[in-house]
């Protein structure tokens, strides 16, 4: 589906922020993302058309990223770190629990599309390891246990917008260290909360 | 020499330009460094690593690729050493990983630089015993493109060379590590006037064309260097025969034109050479097409001349004939008004097939530029026909220049499709849409700035075959009053300026039109030209083609000119002929010959030497040689002719730049048609391109195109097709949306099918047709 007006007048905002319109490509991927759960070939037109370089240009960039989705993730996009700090401490069994509870295999999406499971590299949490994002927020210090009341609750409540605080607190333990301003936003869809794309989301 | 600085490679001193890449140092001096990625003619990207070299660095010796770093003084270098051994060992190992092992099936075998480069550098063995990727094996990319992403090795020279060279990237790099791939965007065919080069440049055989798939081995190519007709630049190429096949034309680097680069039209235009509809014996139309044999018609010919009373002879000439030809036909001429008898020859006259002919600029006045130009001066002009369409391998030279920084001006609407290149796009405010000055011009905004005091090279051609061509003297004058000026003619089709320096005096359609007397005995020769299709005047010539009577056309296919002929002499072309051709800045090269002549076709100069020799005129050659050395005689510098002598000197491969007093007498025109503009597209319904198989759809789809605020507006469309209409024609053409048109503009491509029975002065209407999906059409 082409994109709507206010979507256009967004990506123009932020086109405008850079001396060259093809510097924008990444955030409008994320505009993208976030639309559909996934780069559409309908937004690579669109956006090729915005910024004047070729669709094929822009599939480029945006199949070699891999925080830009190539299918439509689910509501959830959980990505659970596999990476060595987590891995020694017991990222495993957080793996199997989460792959246990959605019965999901690696880059899979369930069919009603609530949850998509990844393994991931490096999250840069190696101090609250095992670390997993929902949606990009990271939550650290995460048991097999906790982790599977993360995905209970996130399958109940359906939350529209996740907050790294909110996760953290209900379902995280040890943490690498404070982070220090209070952020209260967060993301909703599979892209992370960006202020100044407008991505990132306040919880009411 | 100071600009030079001594680099130790290997062990010895050689010098170097500073600045330079060491893998250019080193060519330079003759020591090859393999490389698979790195093109002389793109900026490098240190993809491959083939090309790593040991160098001596304050913390010892590094190893580094030699297409990425600089020369610098002093510099020691090892090209040879068992480390860079080991590391070109170790490269070669890592590409042949997923590299499929299928050279018995590859098109690039025996001319493949992995193969070539594994046998001398690689390591012998491979230690790969998993199992290679795999994709599905070729896939079409465009209707003449094929790509088997198993065999690419991922060195970016087909991506580079459409982004940077040809500035249409619709290849790209999709995916990431072991997955990634060269593609296309789905439905976003690389279409591309160049996609042809990027076979030539894929070190592997992963990209093919289409015309060469299985063709041929390269070993068995018999191979020879000539001269593209394509357009005027003359671009240098390789002929590849196999068994007295044409089956191949590679783009040679001459650093002065093409510079290796060719069109896809100048590549893949010459499958028609072997098509079966080539005219092979003389043909006597109005007899039912009866076969006859060379003496027969050569008798019937000289007898109509010499029998009508008091005769115009006229003779429409086409581009692709060479300067020995065109020189053969003038002596034939001369002779032929020497003729004293009780029927003395009345007029004889040359018509050179080319709507955009007009008197130009030579013999004096002005300074003329060369192509090279294009990279020294400060400041480029375009006023002319659509470069891109006309002059595809210019367009290219006039692109790399503008990256360089130089800053390209264009006036009017003809060259839309680079309004992006340029610094000034001096459109609908300046120019009317016939090519008017709207302002004076000395207003026009920023133009004093880019040639006060400048070097201009300006490339002038009439951009419309129906402008007034006063303005463009009127430019010309005043960019020469403020400004270093140098001119390059801008005249596109093949051999045109080998016609203009080797016949006496040159008119246009137009000038055969209106001086067509009816009422005189008329004999029309029409010489490698179909002029009743591709032109403004088509219609007319055809009256006029009716009304002669006597017609004899040379060609190599039938045609809607030869419909109308008495008489077709069957002749050869590209290829199967040798002889000179002159480019645009008069630089003159070789046409080679490899292949045998079809039937019993003769060349054009045998026809008029048998006439001659029928009609008892005194002719005084019996070669192409002996013309070749008479022509030579009335170039103006004559210490450096382009004698075939001379020609084939290792020094003179490039061409050689020479001169000849050229007349071309061409009346200005008064009518004009703001509304429509005709323009030739790079593929259209020639004879030669619709009888090559791997081309002939190019050029088949009918479109006209016009801005949007035309379309909605004037003509309040609301369909993608239309039904065009002027008098009792109606052809039905999509429609191309450019918002670069000024408004209340047509564009009309002539040479495509359909357009040639229009009346170029007199209006158009528009009705919308049903649209495609109505139409069912896909
Ligand atoms: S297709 Fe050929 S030219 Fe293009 S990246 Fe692959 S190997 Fe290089
Ligand atoms: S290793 Fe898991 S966050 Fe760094
Ligand atoms: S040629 Fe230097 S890295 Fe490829």
């Amino acid at each position: 589906m082409s994109w709507e007006k206010a979507l256009i007048d967004k990506a123009k905002e932020i086109i405008d922020m850079y001396p060259q319109k093809r510097s924008a490509l990444g955030p409008l991927l994320y505009l993208a993302q976030e639309k559909d759960g996934y780069i559409s070939n309908d937004s690579i037109v669109e956006i090729s058309n915005l910024i004047g370089i070729t669709e094929v240009q822009v599939k480029s960039v945006a199949s070699f990223y891999s925080m830009y989705k190539e299918e439509q993730t689910g509501k959830y996009l959980l990505s659970v770190c596999k990476s060595i700090s987590c891995e020694i401490n017991d990222s495993r069994s957080v793996i199997d629990s989460v792959k246990n509870f959605t019965g999901l295999e690696n880059y899979e999406t369930d069919t009603e599309k609530v949850f998509t499971f990844e393994e991931v590299e490096c999250i840069g949490a190696c101090g609250g390891a095992p670390a997993v994002q929902v949606n990009y927020e990271t939550v650290e210090g995460l048991t097999p246990e906790k982790s599977l009341q993360m995905c209970e609750w996130l399958k109940e409540e359906r939350p529209e917008i996740i907050v790294a605080e909110e996760l953290q607190e209900k379902f995280g333990g040890v943490k690498s260290f404070d982070w220090a301003i209070k952020d209260n936003t967060g993301s909703s869809y599979s892209v992370p909360g960006f202020q100044n794309i407008g991505t990132a989301k306040e919880k009411s | 020499m100071t600009d030079q600085i001594k680099i130790n490679v290997n062990g010895s001193e050689i010098s170097s330009k500073p600045d330079q890449l060491i893998i250019e140092a080193c060519e330079d001096s003759g020591i090859h460094i393999p490389r698979f990625c790195w093109h002389k003619r793109m900026d490098p990207v240190g993809m491959c690593r083939m090309c790593l070299v040991e160098v001596e660095t304050p913390r010892g010796k590094a190893l580094v690729p030699s297409c990425t770093t600089k020369v610098s003084e002093d510099l020691v270098v090892d090209t040879e050493s068992d480390v860079v051994k080991k590391a070109q060992e170790g490269v070669l190992e890592f590409l042949l990983i997923n590299h499929p092992l299928d050279c018995p099936v590859c098109d690039k075998a025996g001319e493949c630089p992995l193969q070539d480069q594994t046998m001398a550098y690689g390591p012998g063995e491979s230690r790969f015993v998993e199992d290679k990727r795999h994709f599905e094996k070729p896939i079409p990319i465009s209707e003449i493109i094929l790509l088997d992403r198993e065999r690419c090795i991922l060195c970016a020279r087909c991506t580079r060379f459409s982004d940077e060279i040809s500035g249409d990237p619709l290849i790209e790099f999709i995916q990431r590590g072991n997955k990634t791939q060269v593609n296309t965007f789905p439905d976003e065919p690389f279409r591309s006037y160049f996609s042809g080069n990027t076979v030539q440049i894929c070190p592997v055989g992963a990209l093919t064309s289409s015309s060469y798939r299985f063709k041929a081995r390269p070993w068995d190519l018999k191979k020879v260097s000539s001269t593209s007709n394509c357009s005027s630049v003359g671009d240098s190429v390789e002929l590849n025969v196999s068994q007295n096949k044409m089956l191949r034309i590679l783009g040679e680097d001459n650093e002065f034109t093409n510079q290796g680069w060719l069109s896809d039209k100048g590549r893949y235009n010459f499958e028609y050479l072997h098509s079966d509809k080539r005219i092979e014996t003389p043909i006597l139309v109005k007899n039912s097409n009866k076969e006859l044999t060379i003496n027969e018609t050569m008798e019937l010919i000289s007898n109509e001349i010499l029998t009508s009373e008091n005769p115009n002879i006229s003779f429409i000439v086409g581009h692709n004939s060479t300067n020995e030809e065109y020189y053969a036909l003038n002596k034939f001429v001369e002779n032929l008004n020497k003729v004293e008898n009780e029927n003395t020859v009345s007029t004889t006259n040359f018509y050179l097939s080319d709507d955009y002919l007009y008197n130009g600029f030579f013999n004096d006045d002005y300074s003329l530029g060369e192509i090279k130009d294009l990279d020294s001066a400060d400041t480029i002009i375009l006023w002319a026909q659509d470069i891109k369409d006309n002059l595809p391998t210019l367009y290219l030279r006039i692109k790399q220049a503008v990256k360089n920084g130089k800053k390209l001006l264009i006036f009017g609407h003809t060259n839309t499709a680079i309004k992006e290149l340029s610094e000034e796009y001096y459109g609908e405010n300046i120019v009317t849409n016939n090519f008017e000055f709207n302002v004076d011009l000395s207003d026009i905004p920023n133009l004093s700035k880019y040639i006060d005091g400048k070097d201009v090279l300006a490339i002038i051609g009439k951009a419309s075959p129906l402008q007034n061509v006063n303005p463009i003297f009127q430019l010309v004058k005043h960019l020469d009053q403020n400004s270093n000026l140098k001119i390059l003619n801008c005249f596109s089709k093949g051999n045109t300026l080998g016609a203009l320096q080797n016949l006496d005096i040159v008119k246009g359609l137009n000038e055969f039109v209106t001086e067509f007397d009816s009422s005189k005995k008329n004999i029309v020769f029409t010489v490698g030209s179909n002029p009743v299709n591709n032109s403004i005047y088509s219609h007319k010539i055809k009256e006029a083609l009716i009304d002669s009577d006597f017609v004899v056309s040379l060609d190599l296919f039938k045609n809607e000119t030869t419909e109308l002929s008495d008489i077709i002499l069957p002749t050869t072309t590209f290829g199967e002929k040798e002889g000179t051709f002159t480019n645009l800045e008069m630089r003159t090269l070789m046409q080679n010959k490899i292949l045998p002549t079809p039937g019993s076709a003769l060349n054009e100069w045998e026809y008029w030497l048998i006439l001659s020799n029928k009609m008892n005129l005194l002719e005084s050659y019996g070669t192409e040689a002996e013309l070749n050395s008479m022509l030579c005689k009335d170039y103006i510098d004559n210490g450096n002719i382009p004698s075939f002598d001379n020609l084939n000197k290792p020094s003179n491969l490039d061409g050689i730049l020479n001169s000849k007093t050229i007349n071309i007498e061409v009346k200005n025109i008064d009518s004009t048609n703001l509304e429509i503009l005709f323009v030739h597209r790079l593929y259209g319904d020639s004879s030669s391109q619709i009888n090559s198989p791997s081309i002939s759809m190019l050029g088949s789809e009918r479109f006209i195109e016009m801005n949007s605020a035309t379309y909605f507006g004037s003509y309040m469309l609301h369909s993608d097709v239309v039904t065009l209409i002027q008098e009792n024609n109606s052809i039905q053409v999509n429609v191309n949306i450019n918002e670069n048109l000024p408004d209340n503009l047509l564009v009309i491509p002539i040479n495509r099918r359909g357009f040639q029975d229009l009346n170029p002065e007199k209006k158009v209407e528009l009705e919308a047709a049903k649209s495609r999906e109505q139409l069912s059409v896909t």
